[in-house]
């Protein structure tokens, strides 16, 4: 149970959802926007959170679009993951956000929801960041269109009330030959240790992480040795796992002595999926 | 009896409650509400171990809807099952994280909730007690720093003060040190592993009023109704003819419901707001490490050999971590003792088992009752003695395996009748797992399948009193209600003892009527729904109450039929002539007494009344255990086969064999399936289970984010289950009781199965892949 009280609001339009962000702000109360609310509720119910409005936006109609517009793929930030998953648009993705939580979950749980989460593994990026999506966001009237990578630096960076309206791919990279793997503790249902995903586009692998470091990551510097044909793959593997962003995590899920052991075996396993192998 | 082919015992019978239950019908004790309900919420220590220096409720007394506030002060005392070392609520010291420190009441649950966050307690931290391995050094931090005083509930509990130890059970059997001397071949190995939980699916719940006579009515999901009525007796003297315990079907307890602590704290919560029904229900985070939880253990097991393979000595060293109380883990510590050895011969036993004080949430039964933590122990060190003799594993067991005419560890003598057949179990597992088609099997690059095998056993260390009673009255259509005071609480235990009525008096299921809740009131005392005993207990309350209704069946039978009950026998509905069933009466005329045609009537309704006591238990000497703690054994094989990524070390479960030696198996169904949830839950604990604590002693996986269960589809891919029945003859129709063994072997033949495909001895739980990469590099090192 939630022991506090708080407003639940469900607009009709981006800009009702704005106005409202704006009012309830402006009161100095604190306001969410509200999606699956998978986090939020969990999360309010053992007082970890406490907010005064919720703004549902599932009602909103560029949220809940998931279609194929010329050459790109829009998918509206409060698509479930299930959605996308069973739509096929885009396999790597689909792949990739049904490894999050289990499927219960996974029918409630949204992308925007996803990589605005609080937890630190955020797995739906991995496959946007490799394919360069861009989204769209919102403040007040004003809309915008942005890579991804321009407002995603460990967590999506937006202003206070800006909201997340759609993900937009380019369909040729949905395209390509592709790996999603994901190792946990022990169940199939759970955060990972490591979660990677892969895609080759001209001969080269792109590769995001999950669980290796405190956020979500795409490292030009770890590509680049793992392209450097010149080297043996252990090499470049070997060259990779002491080039991450960070000190590699060490949390419930996983030594870190055991992610780097784990890591290695997946990078051994996605080289050889992406034909890149010894 | 014997030579009487049965009907009802030995069939699977449908569950009583399986229709309720699968078209989610049941109320449980948290889905009731009333008007005027009000809602009481714990305030919980956020520190393992400090001192309280105040208490400030000022805030909380502001939020609408508060009705009470209640801290430790308020009753300063001592409760405990065993040892009464457990305030209700903390004064002046905190022990535990989790631990309740305070309740607010208010009219409404979220409101409750809310002042409980406006409760501001202040701590002043104390040295932490973070392993068994630290408390029981000599420099420790004391828990309690006067154990020793604590008041004994019952016998078998030697705290020492000074310590950190709650209890300490020896068991001294023949002449260890002599043997130890003369073994040709030994071993010695250590195993350790954390406190973790029950997880069932209902969390903890209990209401509790005072109404304007007095009566404290207690509405509960617990294994033990009669053990709340004596412990509000005993420490809130309140008169026991005043107290009555209500319990519903109950949403699995594996244990966890038999300790008492909802009850005393919703009963101060009612008596703050006037006597008022007050809902106490936990939140799963508070289910987890608020309410009991399981104990670790760290275990030391020496046993010595002779080249031939036959073991003369054993030397077992238990410390149990019971956390901050000893609550049941001074009584698991003494079942540890008693059958530390597990189901094997040997004529030279030393074994200390200590009960020790740690900073972690306190510990309670849990299905198995300390056999699944000590079977995990033997059985692994079982196996690597086999491996130094180089015998086969199951060959060894076999050569070792313990017969009637042996004594166990407390040197209890052993007969056909007491103890199951272990040899017959370790065949027909052999044969179920394939075992001699090879133990590891390559399949392929980096890919083996491996076999290990477990043997187990348990007696029930019931109380030397214990007891069932059940009544059975009659409806005017000739069925029959059934009440008695056993639990249900998903095991079955109605059904069974539905079968067994409809057995004894030869009637269809149909026409039994099994009370599925229980009343104090006006059940007849049992002692309680743990320790496997309800089949065995309230079975034979069955069946004497049964034979008590028949005598006056036949009685008010034979006057109608004017002959003698002897002449007359029971069945199909009626009481009818021996020597010619066609001339009789149905039971629905005679069942409310009988009427003649001129309206006389005689003797009146049928009201059966039954129960049954243990006979001849007796307590444990303190220095060498001697005495006759349980009244049965018994013995089964489990095994598993797994498929094992010798790269990362992932595995799946393939197949869980059970054979168990249960006697009769009243219900063949039920009893599979007992099996298959016990080896479910006993996969889950060994692959997946334990809490984690830092440095502080917190728990860092409270919730089932963290804390991960075997799912769905986890599950071994197939159960293989068969039950050898070697009859008990003291049993209801030669029955044992089988409840908690599914779950015994299943962590031991796991890790043995996975040790055989690591190459590397495994001595820690849960196996998850990271626990055996890590065991694999300590042996490279």
């Amino acid at each position: 149970m939630i022991a506090f009280d708080f407003n639940y609001i469900k607009p009709a339009t981006v800009a009702e959802a704005n106005q409202t962000y704006t009012m309830v702000h402006d009161q100095g109360d604190h306001a969410m926007y509200f999606s699956g609310g998978t986090e939020i509720i969990t999360r309010a119910r053992v007082n970890e959170l406490k907010v005064d409005t919720v703004i549902d936006i599932k009602e909103i109609a560029e949220c809940t679009v998931m279609e194929v517009q010329d050459d790109k793929l829009v998918i509206g930030a409060a698509m479930s993951l299930n959605h996308i998953t069973n739509s096929n648009l885009f396999p790597l993705l689909g792949e990739t956000i049904k490894k999050i939580a289990d499927h219960t979950s996974r029918n409630k749980i949204t992308i925007g929801g996803n990589i605005n989460s609080e937890l630190i593994y955020k797995e739906s990026v991995l496959p946007l960041l490799l394919v360069d999506a861009k989204v769209k966001l919102v403040k007040g009237t004003k809309e915008k269109i942005v890579p991804l990578s321009s407002v995603f630096d460990k967590k999506l960076k937006v202003q206070a009330g800006e909201l997340l309206l759609q993900v937009i791919i380019d369909t040729e990279y949905t395209k390509l030959p592709y790996a999603s793997l994901k190792k946990t503790r022990f169940s199939k249902v759970g955060y990972p240790v490591i979660s990677a995903a892969a895609i080759v586009k001209d001969k080269k692998i792109r590769i995001a992480f999950s669980g290796v470091c405190e956020y979500p990551f795409r490292s030009q510097e770890v590509e680049n040795i793992l392209n450097d044909s010149k080297k043996s793959v252990s090499e470049r593997i070997e060259k990779a796992i002491n080039s991450l962003p960070t000190n590699v995590l060490d949390d419930l899920q996983g030594s870190n002595e055991y992610r780097v052991f784990v890591l290695r075996n997946m990078l051994y396993d996605i080289m050889e999926e992406m034909g890149m192998g010894e | 009896m014997a030579n009487k082919i049965w009907t009802t015992v030995g069939t699977p019978e449908q569950r009583i409650d399986a229709v309720e239950k699968s078209t989610g019908k049941v109320r449980y004790v948290g889905d009731y509400s009333v008007p005027g309900l009000m809602h009481a919420k714990l305030v919980k220590s956020t520190q393992a171990h400090a001192r309280i220096t105040s208490i400030d409720t000022t805030e909380a007394w502001k939020i609408p809807g508060v009705r009470a506030v209640v801290t430790g002060e308020m009753f300063p005392f001592h409760i405990g099952p065993i040892l009464a070392d457990r305030p209700p609520l903390a004064f002046e010291k905190v022990r535990y994280y989790g631990e309740p420190v305070a309740i607010v009441v208010a009219d409404h649950e979220h409101q409750a909730k809310l002042a409980t966050t406006k409760v501001k307690v202040e701590y002043e931290p104390l040295p932490i007690v973070n392993s068994v391995q630290q408390a029981f050094q000599q420099d420790a931090p004391l828990v309690h720093e006067n154990a020793g005083q604590y008041t004994k509930i019952i016998d078998n509990v030697y705290p020492k003060s000074g310590t950190n130890i709650g209890s300490h059970i020896k068991i001294r059997k023949g002449d260890f040190d002599s043997a130890w001397a003369s073994c040709e071949e030994t071993i010695t190995a250590n195993y350790s592993f954390n406190l973790s939980d029950h997880v069932a699916l209902e969390t903890r719940s209990t209401r509790v009023e005072i109404n304007p006579a007095g009566k404290v009515i207690v509405h509960s999901c617990s294994q033990s109704p009669f053990t709340i009525k004596k412990v509000l007796n005993q420490f809130f003297n309140v008169d026991v003819g005043n107290i009555l315990v209500h319990i519903p079907m109950v949403g699995g307890a594996f244990g966890g419901k038999g300790t008492v602590q909802l009850e005393p704290l919703a009963y101060l919560a009612s008596k703050a707001v006037g006597g008022k029904l007050v809902k106490l229900e936990f939140d799963r985070e508070e289910d987890m490490i608020t309410g009991p939880c399981r104990i670790g253990l760290d275990a030391t097991v020496q046993l010595g050999a002779t080249k031939e393979g036959k073991l003369v000595a054993g030397k077992y060293t238990y410390l149990l971590d019971s956390g901050a109380y000893s609550d049941q883990a001074a009584g698991i510590t003494r079942a540890a003792a008693i059958d530390c050895t597990g189901p094997y011969h040997i004529p030279n036993v030393w074994c200390d088992s200590y009960c020790i004080y740690t900073n972690h949430p306190f510990a309670t039964s849990f299905r198995g009752y300390g056999h699944p933590e000590l079977t995990f122990a033997v059985e692994r060190t079982i196996d690597q003695l086999a491996k130094k003799l180089q015998i086969d594993p199951v060959q060894f067991r076999i050569l070792n395996g313990i017969k009637p005419g042996h004594t166990s560890p407390t040197q209890t003598g052993l007969t056909a009748n007491n103890i199951g057949d272990v040899e017959k179990c370790l065949n027909r597992a052999r044969e179920l797992i394939k075992w001699d088609e090879g133990q590891k099997i390559e399949i392929g690059k980096n890919k083996v399948r491996t076999k290990g095998i477990s043997l187990f056993w348990k007696t029930s260390t019931t109380a030397t009193n214990a007891q069932a009673g059940a009544i059975l009255t009659f409806e005017a259509d000739g069925s029959v209600n059934l009440n008695c005071a056993a639990i249900e609480l998903g095991q079955g235990t109605k059904t069974v003892l539905g079968q067994i009525l409809a057995e004894k008096l030869g009637m269809d299921m149909k026409k039994i009527h099994v009370t599925m809740e229980t009343n104090t009131q006006y059940d007849p005392h049992q002692w309680r729904t743990v320790a496997s005993s309800s089949t065995f207990l309230a079975g034979r309350a069955v069946i004497s109450a049964a034979e008590n209704a028949i005598a006056q069946l036949k009685k008010t039978a034979s006057i109608v039929l004017q002959c003698t009950p002897e002449d007359l026998e029971v069945g199909g509905g009626r009481v009818f002539l021996t020597p010619d069933p066609t001339f009789g009466v149905e039971i629905k005329d005679i069942a409310i007494g009988y009427t003649y045609p001129s309206g006389h009537s005689i003797e009146g309704q049928v009201v059966g009344v039954g129960k049954h006591v243990q006979r001849h238990l007796t307590p444990m000497d303190e220095q060498t255990g001697f005495g006759k703690p349980g009244p049965w054994w018994s013995v089964g094989v489990q095994a598993v086969e797994v498929e094992l990524n010798t790269r990362d070390f992932t595995y799946s479960i393939l197949n869980a064999v059970t054979v168990l030696d249960g006697g009769t198996i009243i219900n063949p169904m039920t009893a599979t399936q007992q099996m298959r949830g016990g080896m479910y839950m006993g996969l889950s604990y060994a692959t997946s289970e334990k809490f984690i604590f830092d440095h502080n002693g917190v728990v860092q996986n409270t919730g089932l984010r963290n804390y991960p269960v075997l799912r769905y589809g986890e599950q071994p891919a197939e159960y293989l289950v068969e039950f050898i029945e070697t009859p008990a003859a003291d049993g209801p129709f030669g029955a044992r009781g089988i409840g908690e063994y599914g779950v015994i072997g299943a962590a031991a033949c796991l890790a043995n199965s996975l040790s055989v495909g690591t190459e590397v001895e495994l001595t820690q739980l849960p196996l998850t892949p990271e626990v055996i990469w890590q065991a694999k590099k300590v042996e490279k090192q």
